[in-house]
């Protein structure tokens, strides 16, 4: 499981027929961009039953937990779903970037929009 | 799942019996600027996708699952989708490397369709 933030949206006509109505949203893993050998972790794509906005950070689990996110059992092509939208967190030492209106929250999101 | 675009077929005659037959594609994942990785991974491909093509790559479960030979077979990634559209921190990117557009102003993409 990681933190991520929302960085874009995938639509696919062609796919697995579980993956049918399925949102799947691009995240990319916060990291530390700061720290040499980092930032080197490519975006994920996950199934999203919570509706995240782009930019939010989120909570993406892999394997089962994913799929049981999903309410899929064992057979269901997809291993990382998001389970939880972050509101903030406390992480002194986390770089800034990590702050960067990363963790504007769903209400600032709604007054914005 | 990661997203990739397709940039190459593979070919084994000699190769776990569970395999046979299948397809397998090398695919280069994008990374957040939607440009190509350093490395690539090669993925069964159960949907007939042609190089160039964006996909969607699955591991473990999902890929077996989506191979559909059970899961007692000796691969580990899978396309499970082909990509329509891709939004990325306000680029689009199309569903062949050649249909991307980019935001006005962004000088970043003669190179991305060559690479």
């Amino acid at each position: 499981m990681f933190i991520g933030r929302v960085v874009g949206q995938v639509w696919a006509t062609r796919k697995m027929r579980d993956l049918d109505g399925k949102r799947l949203l691009v995240v990319q893993p916060l990291d530390d961009h700061d720290e040499p050998g980092n930032g080197k972790v490519g975006p994920v794509v996950c199934a999203d039953p919570l509706g995240a906005n782009q930019g939010e950070a989120v909570l993406v689990a892999f394997g089962k937990a994913a799929r049981v996110a999903m309410g899929g059992d064992g057979d269901f092509a997809l291993e990382a779903a998001v389970v939880g939208i972050v509101d903030d967190l406390d992480a002194p030492d986390a770089p800034a970037s990590w702050r960067a209106g990363t963790f504007a929250g769903r209400n600032a999101a709604e007054v914005s929009s | 799942m990661i997203i990739g675009t397709v940039v190459g077929n593979l070919w084994s005659t000699v190769k776990d019996p569970s395999l046979e037959g299948l397809r397998f594609l090398i695919v280069r994942p994008l990374d957040a600027e939607g440009k190509g990785c350093a490395e690539t991974v090669v993925a069964a491909d159960p949907l007939g996708a042609g190089v160039g093509e964006r996909v969607l790559v699955a591991y473990g479960r999902a890929a077996r699952h989506a191979i559909g030979r059970g899961h007692d077979i000796g691969f580990q990634s899978a396309v499970v989708g082909i990509v329509d559209r891709c939004e990325l921190e306000g680029r689009t990117l199309g569903p062949h490397q050649d249909n991307d557009t980019v935001p006005t102003g962004t000088q970043a993409t003669a190179s991305r369709s060559k690479s």
